[in-house]
């Protein structure tokens, strides 16, 4: 299943985006749901998100890796998520293009999935996918003005 | 009591199922119990590196957790019991649960026993499995392609079997003035029943006997199997079939989970309960049909037909089923000439490994797939040659005075008159009005639809040397003893097991008829391999044409020892001696008679028997048919189209059957009715959606759409009766003849409608979506 979402912070420049989506507290509060957050490796990431949407519930964890890293323009996330309605698997693109409003940032997803997610979620999952992501972007883009503050 | 073969009679089985007295798998509740949940696989094809259990066994109230590493070498795979000869079958060992690597979504991969069964369920996330996802292969024509993924390293292009039976030489097609070419996909579906599958297991660890209550059509097969898979005495191993919500062909299969249950239950020595959840029966139970199938009807313009050639591609899934190698091949492959007689004749089946449930029979079973592609093609034929395509079907009928025929695959169809009930489902219909009716509706922009199938199957599973013949692992005769108490109440024990069939009620009027008593006499038992002495199963439409004829023959054996009983008493001799209503009369003297529970009584006190005669009034009959059965009929179906929508309204249905000698028309009709709407499910509505990587995306009844009453006309259902001579009762086989006919009669009603677009084939199921898009794609369009 592809998955494609994009967003423009009005008056981000690509820098400030990309700190903020480098940053390791930035991401803690804006990832839905987020209950842990850690770095394990370089650019290797350790995660639970509480996640409650229609037939999507339960807790994930889940092994986030960046890959392909083209500072400041873009990069690659390899996402293994495991939880009790199945497994994720996802391999997203994420470009960050600066534009005259500000940056735009693309996400486009591979996404394959098991067990319940895939039984009886899959009909409802680009349109749950699109949700969390619609809110990261939101929080990520509070966190810009913070991260614009220091 | 006298003809009550053939009456109406009400289901003997209702008052008590329906006052909810009936004891269903879950409904057995021993002291001690322990409760089973089965750790599956999420994936379609993965290698398993490791199972963390630790968390999941501290957790309070889990008994035990098994994986396939525990149970190696304590019980063995559980194999097919149809290894199809001349066909280079490869059967891959399929272990209780996955050792090293899983093969399709609902593989089974660990064990939990627990307290009970929601500490079970709980137990089943604390389970870690660390997988190496491979790559899976789903599609049967791809999985036969060079460079995919192998579903078990050592067989090459996933072929499990490649069967041939019949040849037409390439010039008889290429010659032909007429060649009609299709592919069609008989899709995958689902049989579920109302009641998923189930089994308990209770050790006594005194005598060793494991008891299995198990959901089974066939409870000695499993008997026979799972004796073996788990290293006991058959004498031993008693399964019990309780009563259950229907099988429709998923229940035939011994399952891996059925023999972890009766390991545990030894293991552990405490009766273990496993019950399946709704959403796992879509993964882990045998699911039907899923072949693609290639036909080429050559013939003549004037509509004269001369050879058929088909190719079935079948879709095996991850393992071979119980009987699901002779699926696509022998139930298929020898049937493909339907109900007419086209000389030249055959068909190459290839039965392919995937990454996907096993598929096993289901109702019909190879069957309604080959009616499907004759009764489909025989349409197009008609069509390109410009013949109404009832006016096709007569033509080429085999006639009357051919039976016993032989078709060209070298069946023997047993009696026949195809004419019969086409005629009367004609006249039901009133065709030529309907026709002119539909031209008239059409001049209005109506798309309106008719369509038939005229189809004959072969049921009665039965001779054995013909299940041997064709790789047949069991003997598919039946037994039944018909045991008479000194009051004259009787007990029936039949070998065919019923789960939803109504045999109480059918055997029981055939006992009736035969004893002369009332049904309320009469008691049934079926089902227990500990008081039963053999039986094959319920299935193939085989129970009243076998297993009644069982029970027939032990009941006229009763009467037979009955009457030199009486004679004796009556000091007359046994010529003279009419056993007539249940009583022994002496020809022509009134008042010289002894009635049938007066002889029960005699025979079981034996104080005045004839000279030599053994006591008791029992008889017992091993019944071997010498042939199968092969019923037939003619199903019509009327549907109108919404050309802005796509959406399809089911007008009218009629069907006339003749499945031989009818005993009860109330239930027969009932079978009918039920195999209507499986039929019309999957034409119209059911449908298996794997995705690539092999996950199921239609698992759950949200996804999958079976047939409601709602979506029905009433039918309109009536019998022609002629009867089969191999049998005593002169039955054929009802069981399937709904779901074997209706799938082509509406097809063919849809595609009539559609013929001015010239739309030929929609693939199953027929989403409004996928109508209209064909009609848009159409002619004129």
């Amino acid at each position: 299943m592809n998955i494609e979402s994009s967003y423009t912070f009005k008056g981000v420049s690509q820098e400030l985006l990309w700190k903020t989506l480098q940053d390791k507290e930035s991401l803690r509060r804006s990832l839905p749901g987020c209950k842990s957050f850690e770095e394990i490796a370089p650019h290797t990431y350790k995660s639970e998100l509480g996640i409650n949407i229609g037939p999507v519930k339960g807790v994930f964890t889940g092994d986030v890796r960046q890959v392909d890293i083209k500072e400041p323009e873009s990069y690659r996330l390899l996402v293994i998520g495991k939880g009790k309605p199945g497994e994720i698997d996802a391999k997203a693109d994420m470009v960050l293009e600066e534009t005259e409003a500000g940056t735009t940032l693309i996400c486009r997803a591979e996404v394959k999935v098991t067990g319940v997610l895939a039984a009886a979620g899959q009909r409802v999952m680009s349109g749950v996918a699109k949700v969390i992501l619609g809110q990261f972007f939101k929080d990520i883009e509070k966190e810009t003005k913070e991260m614009a503050k220091l | 009591m006298a003809n009550v073969i053939g009456a109406s009679l009400k289901r003997k089985e209702d008052p008590r199922l329906l006052t909810g007295n009936g004891r269903f798998s879950d409904d057995i509740q021993l002291p001690g119990m322990l409760h089973a949940v089965i750790l599956r696989s999420p994936h379609a094809h993965a290698k398993i590196k490791k199972i963390h259990a630790e968390e999941a066994l501290k957790s309070q109230g889990v008994v035990a957790v098994y994986t396939g590493k525990d149970l190696e070498g304590k019980i063995g795979p559980v194999p097919s019991s149809w290894l199809v000869p001349d066909a280079n079958l490869k059967e891959a060992p399929q272990y209780p649960l996955a050792i090293d690597y899983v093969r399709y979504v609902g593989d089974g991969v660990a064990l939990i026993i627990a307290e009970d069964r929601y500490v079970a369920r709980d137990a089943l996330d604390l389970i870690e499995v660390e997988y190496e996802v491979l790559p899976a292969v789903v599609h049967q024509k791809e999985a036969m392609q060079e460079g995919v993924p192998l579903v078990h390293g050592d067989i090459e292009n996933n072929i499990a079997l490649h069967w041939k039976a019949g040849e037409v030489a390439d010039e008889i097609i290429n010659d032909a003035e007429v060649v009609v070419r299709e592919s069609f996909y008989v899709q995958r579906v689902f049989p579920s029943p109302l009641e998923t599958r189930a089994a308990i297991g209770q050790y006594d660890a005194g005598s060793g006997e494991l008891t299995l209550w198990c959901t089974s059509q066939n409870p000695h097969i499993h008997r026979m199997v799972l004796s073996d898979v788990l290293g006991i005495s058959e004498a031993k191993l008693r399964v019990i079939a309780p009563d259950m919500g229907g099988g429709f062909g998923g229940k035939i299969g011994v399952y891996p989970d059925e023999a972890l249950v009766g390991y545990a239950a030894r293991d552990l020595k405490r009766p273990v309960k496993w019950i399946e959840q709704r959403s796992e029966h879509f993964t882990a139970s045998n699911a039907g049909r899923d072949e693609i199938i290639d036909v080429e009807l050559a013939g003549k313009r004037d509509g004269t037909l001369l050879a058929i050639r088909v190719k079935n591609t079948a879709n095996l899934g991850a393992y071979l089923s119980t009987m699901g190698p002779g699926v696509a091949t022998i139930d298929f492959g020898l049937m493909i000439t339907g109900a007419y007689d086209i000389p030249h004749a055959s068909c190459e089946t290839f039965g392919v490994y995937t990454n996907t449930t096993p598929t096993d029979a289901y109702r019909g079973a190879g069957k309604p797939e080959a009616t499907y592609q004759i009764e489909r093609i025989i349409d197009l034929y008609a069509r390109e040659i410009g013949m109404d395509p009832i006016e096709l079907r007569r033509k080429n009928f085999v006639r009357k005075e051919a039976f016993p025929y032989t078709n060209a695959q070298g069946l023997l169809y047993d009696s026949g008159d195809y004419e019969k009930p086409l005629e009367k489902a004609l006249e039901t219909l009133n065709y030529e009005e309907l026709r002119q009716k539909q031209r008239e509706l059409s001049k209005q922009g109506k798309l309106i639809g008719i369509g038939f199938s005229t189809y004959v199957e072969l049921c009665g599973f039965g001779p054995s040397e013909v299940a041997g013949a064709i790789g047949f692992q069991g003997g598919v005769w039946e037994n039944s003893t018909v045991r008479v108490h000194p009051s004259g109440k009787v007990t029936v024990y039949c070998g065919t097991s019923p789960h939803g069939q109504g045999h109480a009620t059918t055997f029981g009027q055939v006992v009736a008829e035969k004893l002369g008593i009332p049904m309320d006499d009469i008691e049934l038992v079926f089902s227990d391999t500990k008081s039963i002495s053999m039986g094959w199963g319920t299935y193939g439409s085989r129970s009243t044409a076998v297993g009644g004829a069982a029970v027939s023959i032990a009941a006229d054996r009763v009467v037979e020892k009955a009457k030199k009983i009486a004679a004796h008493e009556l000091e007359a001799s046994e010529e003279d001696i009419v056993f007539e209503n249940g009583k022994f009369q002496v020809k022509g003297v009134p008042g010289q008679q002894r009635t049938f529970q007066e002889i029960a009584k005699s025979a079981n006190m034996a104080w005045n028997l004839p000279e030599g005669m053994e006591p008791s009034l029992e008889a017992q009959s091993f019944f071997k048919p010498e042939n199968f059965v092969y019923p037939f009929g003619t199903h019509a179906a009327v549907v109108e189209i919404d050309k802005d929508t796509g959406e399809i309204e089911l007008k009218r249905y009629v069907c006339v059957d003749d499945v031989g000698r009818v005993i009860n028309p109330l239930t027969a009709e009932g079978q009918v009715h039920g195999g209507i709407a499986q039929g019309v499910g999957q034409a119209l509505w059911e449908g298996a959606v794997y995705s690539k990587d092999g996950q199921l995306l239609s698992g759950t009844l949200m996804d999958y759409a079976l047939p409601k009453a709602r979506f029905f006309p009433r039918i309109e259902s009536a019998f022609t009766e002629t009867p089969s001579p191999v049998n005593p009762l002169g039955a054929k086989g009802v069981g399937e003849t709904g779901t074997t006919a209706s799938i082509a009669a509406v097809m063919n009603a849809v595609m009539d409608a559609l013929k001015p677009y010239n739309v030929k084939d929609i693939e199953m199921p027929l989403t409004s979506e996928k109508v209209w898009r064909a009609i848009q794609d159409g002619e004129g369009n």
